[in-house]
């Protein structure tokens, strides 16, 4: 089953840590956004391998919501 | 001694940055260089308090773009307004602009800003936390104010004066500020403190463009990209002690709401903003319109259109109408309500009926109210 990880704050991507076909476990962070001159972590809500990412570092005034890396 | 008793709530998560704010906040402090703080959108957080009968000004949460989670440890009464973060108790929805009643041991949970960026919780009795040069409003570059100079943290305690409050109480539509649901924002400016330093093409430029907020803005500044200034002589041709960009001018104080223009990056100082510094002001927003900023996202697009002092001041009057008992729905017309609508029990009847000519057909739907038939309504179907 794949889950998607949504971005939860508005703003820029500061750095994505992990590529498609990566393996991941749970509270691995998978992202770092910039919000409001804070960082913000989005980790990884379950153990398994990357299938998809679809933002990219630097990337401006995401929306709070987007699906940003998909896990199987 | 007699020890005060208070309510309490738990924080479970904080959020991104919740933090305690009053309003107006730190006033008459500027010259030692602490700005007022408060809360950015004063006019949602304002009818938060006036929802749980505190004082307009009274210590609640402000809570940007994520909320938090809270457990209250005492029974209460909150007002949830400002941005819509699905807020939910015990995991079902909780309207915003409305006074609700939540119970020991029972949750509060928040998400992320839909529309809107802030939110704020008011607290029947409001929060008590310690004053620091006359508000409790958090200060977190200088750790003052607040719980502990900071955001609030996971795990720890908030103290809620103990008050009563009615449950049910209700907004009224018109005094609920009207955000944007496409991303555009109009700001009010007002012209000064230094516009005899941009030129009528720099003028013209910064009002009829428009200016995408940074991630990079805070409740310190708001930077915002669009294009080039032009300027006047006057910056272009000056003393060395004003220093060598056109956008330089000797160190002078900034009001709050100054659009500082940082070599060509217009930064909005806002509610935590520099006291003093040396960029030039060409115009200053004024604090009627301080919620719009408030609300605003990273990304958004704001234009500016210029009021004078005089209409800003009117604004800032009618918002201070506005929050006020005066939005109440008042109880009584609440309770009328009800009793209407336990009252009309309606029929609906379909009738057929017949055109002049007799040839078509027209169905009728009419709707009866029983006792008396006081009233009739008809609808009409073609």
């Amino acid at each position: 089953m794949s889950i998607e990880v949504k971005t939860t704050v508005p703003g820029n991507i500061w750095k994505v840590l992990v590529q498609e076909g990566d393996d991941v476990k749970k509270d691995d962070i998978l992202f770092i956004m910039e919000v409001m001159k804070t960082e913000v972590n989005h980790q990884s809500p379950i153990d398994g391998k990357i299938i998809k990412v679809n933002i990219h570092n630097d990337q401006e005034a995401v929306e709070p919501g987007t699906v940003a890396i998909i896990i199987d | 001694m007699k020890v005060k008793d208070f309510n309490m709530i738990k924080v479970i998560k904080k959020g991104l940055e919740t933090s305690v704010q009053d309003y107006p906040g730190r006033i008459g402090t500027l010259n030692q260089g602490f700005p007022p703080s408060g809360p950015m959108d004063s006019w949602s957080f304002r009818l938060a308090n006036v929802l749980v009968e505190n004082d307009p000004g009274a210590p609640a949460l402000e809570c940007q773009f994520m909320g938090p989670s809270i457990k209250f440890e005492n029974d209460m009464v909150i007002a949830i307004t400002g941005a819509d973060m699905d807020p939910k108790i015990d995991d079902e929805p909780i309207p915003l602009w409305e006074s609700i009643e939540v119970k020991k041991d029972q949750i509060l949970e928040m998400s992320f800003a839909t529309i809107g960026a802030r939110s704020y919780i008011a607290f029947s009795g409001g929060i008590d936390s310690e004053l620091w040069l006359g508000s409790r409003s958090t200060f977190h570059k200088a750790g003052v104010g607040g719980i502990d100079g900071k955001a609030i943290q996971d795990g720890q305690h908030i103290p809620i004066n103990k008050s009563k409050s009615k449950i049910g109480r209700k907004i009224k539509k018109d005094s609920i500020p009207e955000f944007s649901k496409n991303k555009k924002w109009v700001i009010d400016v007002v012209k000064g403190p230094n516009d005899d330093w941009i030129d009528d093409n720099g003028h013209k430029m910064f009002l009829n463009s428009e200016w995408k907020l940074q991630s990079k803005s805070d409740r310190t500044g708001y930077r915002l990209d669009g294009p080039n200034w032009t300027f006047t002589e006057k910056a272009t041709n000056k003393g060395l002690e004003h220093g060598a960009e056109p956008s330089n001018i000797i160190d002078q104080g900034y009001p709050i709401g100054a659009i500082n223009i940082a070599g060509q990056t217009p930064i909005i100082l806002v509610n935590d903003g520099p006291s003093m510094g040396g960029f030039i002001v060409p115009y200053t927003v004024p604090s009627a319109a301080f919620w719009k900023l408030g609300q605003a996202k990273p990304g958004d697009i704001l234009t500016f259109r210029e009021v004078s002092l005089e209409k800003a001041q009117e604004m800032r009057l009618e918002q201070t109408l506005i929050c006020s008992e005066k939005s109440i729905i008042s109880s009584s017309f609440v309770e009328k309500q009800n009793i209407k609508k336990q009252n009309i029990k309606i029929d609906k009847i379909k009738i057929i009926d017949f055109d002049k000519e007799r040839k078509k057909e027209k169905i009728r739907e009419k709707i009866i109210e029983k006792k008396g038939m006081k009233s009739i309504k008809v609808r009409f179907f073609n």
